[in-house]
């Protein structure tokens, strides 16, 4: 992974890199994807599940719920008047 | 037994178990937690500075369930930062210490819930494995450690790392409290769908008699590992449980698909952390969003947080989806298919849990990321495959330092690992540290 790549990949990612963090990065990266290599020889298989047990469809009851008092989850967050505090969007 | 706060408190001090700890210690039985486990009222951060003063506002289920049966939560244990790492030295806060020697490393990434457990007696720490990271550090610290079926145990309130891999089981210095607190945590819940396929049972209640070993299990492995696994080999044969050598030529490539499907899920469950709601919220507000996410990130995330994240967000990315992220998917079901097949002639596959013993933190400091992730190669096979599997101590270094080994089973099959560990205990002399408080 050349350093450009790097860089779009932490943009992508919102990680900001240093110069030094750059450099490492990018050499670690390399020695990685260059071991990931080692997949391009493994058996392939039909089958594609994202879980490694079988898990069908499984609904929850459709049935209203209060598990958590939500000012009780508000009072560990930056809140102005019940909202959540975030950045600008422009 | 029961701990004091002193006591507890001064264990600490030495061993740097606790990332949190409780202000009371009263109920029938103690036991500590990982600290990517949400606790109610107890800071919660996954060895993670961006999640700093994260204070939940619930507990997770195999906590609650443990409360329920009368357990005082005493402590949030040290762990590498969101389970990053194979030495728990990768935490945003303190590195606990092994308890056999303390200029050397727990293992990870439960580090300090397997610290708790060989330092406290009768106490039972819950751990979380993603990769191996229960086995790992019950290993080195030279208790038992269990990592149930993927799916046994509920992840509600569990701290993500990757979702189609982690698994929360008990560590302990007494084998029995793998069973009784698995059956205790286990079940259905509606909060965590992937619990709710489990069978009802636990598989058939005896110890294993044929056991697989293979032959890419006992490669690369140090001098005094092997000789250790030769003698427990030999141990298991006086027991009546006969072992024999096979293949798993898909075992080679756990490795990398590991690493692909783990990271790609880490860079996806970070992705909310950009200083708001929770933990850290210290940034900017004046900034605009992209800036203030990036900068809160930057400043709070470690190394290696930032390595995995770029590595699975990478794999992720159009043009390399299919030959890392898809082909991944494709591997861990012919990893799958390679455990049935071995399942179908022997009870359990059996290996060393680590191909070392707890290395010294000087050591650690010299390896590379790679040579990191490497060292996992014993443990990740049954992590990806979601198979139960289960570190039991067998044996100890001229240094006095713990050796385990791993025992597999195919899914659901918990049973087998129970009853194999409580025949183990009454075979093995297991050595305790010398605990200074």
């Amino acid at each position: 992974m050349d350093r450009a790549t790097v860089e779009r990949v932490a943009r992508a990612a919102h990680i900001k890199l240093t110069e030094e963090e750059l450099e490492r990065y990018s050499g670690d990266l390399n020695d990685i994807l260059e071991y990931f290599s080692l997949l391009d020889e493994a058996p392939g298989s039909d089958v594609i599940g994202v879980n490694p047990i079988m898990v069908a469809d499984v609904l929850r009851d459709d049935e209203p719920s209060m598990d958590i008092d939500p000012d009780e989850l508000l009072s560990g967050m930056n809140t102005y008047e019940r909202y959540v505090r975030g950045p600008r969007l422009s | 037994m029961r701990y004091s706060l002193e006591q507890l408190r001064s264990a600490n001090a030495r061993y740097g178990m606790f990332h949190a700890m409780a202000d009371t210690v009263e109920g029938d039985f103690q036991f500590s937690a990982k600290d990517n486990l949400t606790s109610k009222g107890m800071e919660t951060c996954a060895g993670s500075r961006i999640l700093e003063g994260y204070v939940p506002a619930f507990d997770a289920t195999a906590i609650s369930k443990i409360k329920a049966a009368g357990g005082t939560l005493v402590g949030k244990t040290n762990m590498d930062e969101f389970g990053f790492g194979t030495f728990s030295a990768n935490s945003g806060f303190e590195i606990p210490r092994n308890p056999y020697d303390t200029d050397r490393a727990c293992g990870g990434s439960s580090g300090g819930s397997a610290c708790a457990a060989a330092v406290f007696e009768g106490h039972v720490s819950l751990g979380v494995s993603t990769g191996g990271s229960i086995c790992c550090p019950a290993s080195f610290c030279g208790v038992y450690g269990i990592a149930p079926t993927y799916g046994r145990v509920s992840r509600y309130g569990l701290i993500d790392y990757g979702n189609s891999l982690d698994k929360i089981g008990p560590i302990s210095a007494d084998a029995k409290d793998l069973r009784k607190f698995t059956y205790m945590i286990a079940g259905k819940d509606p909060k965590d769908p992937t619990s709710c396929v489990q069978p009802d049972g636990f598989g058939e209640d005896r110890p294993v008699r044929r056991v697989a070993v293979p032959k890419e299990g006992v490669e690369g492995l140090s001098q005094d590992v092997a000789d250790a696994f030769e003698k427990a080999l030999s141990k298991l044969d006086s027991l009546g449980i006969e072992t024999e050598t096979v293949d798993m030529p898909t075992l080679k490539y756990a490795m990398p698909a590991y690493y692909v499907l783990a990271t790609s899920e880490a860079s996806t469950n970070l992705a909310r952390y950009v200083g708001m709601r929770y933990g850290r919220q210290d940034g900017d507000l004046s900034l605009k969003f992209d800036d203030y996410f990036s900068d809160v990130r930057s400043r709070c995330f470690g190394d290696e947080a930032k390595r995995r994240i770029l590595l699975g967000t990478y794999t992720r990315m159009a043009g390399f989806r299919d030959r890392y992220y898809a082909k991944a998917l494709q591997v861990r079901q012919a990893i799958i298919a390679d455990y049935k097949r071995v399942f179908s002639d022997f009870d359990a596959v059996l290996a060393p849990t680590m191909p070392f013993v707890a290395p010294k933190f000087e050591d650690i400091s010299k390896m590379s990321a790679l040579d990191s992730y490497k060292a996992d190669y014993l443990t990740v096979p049954a992590n990806i495959a979601g198979t139960p599997h289960m570190s039991v101590p067998c044996g100890y270094d001229p240094d006095g330092m713990p050796i385990g080994m791993q025992f597999v089973t195919d899914h659901w099959n918990e049973n087998l690992l129970f009853s194999t560990a409580e025949l183990w205990q009454e075979n093995f002399t297991a050595r305790r540290p010398e605990v200074v408080m």
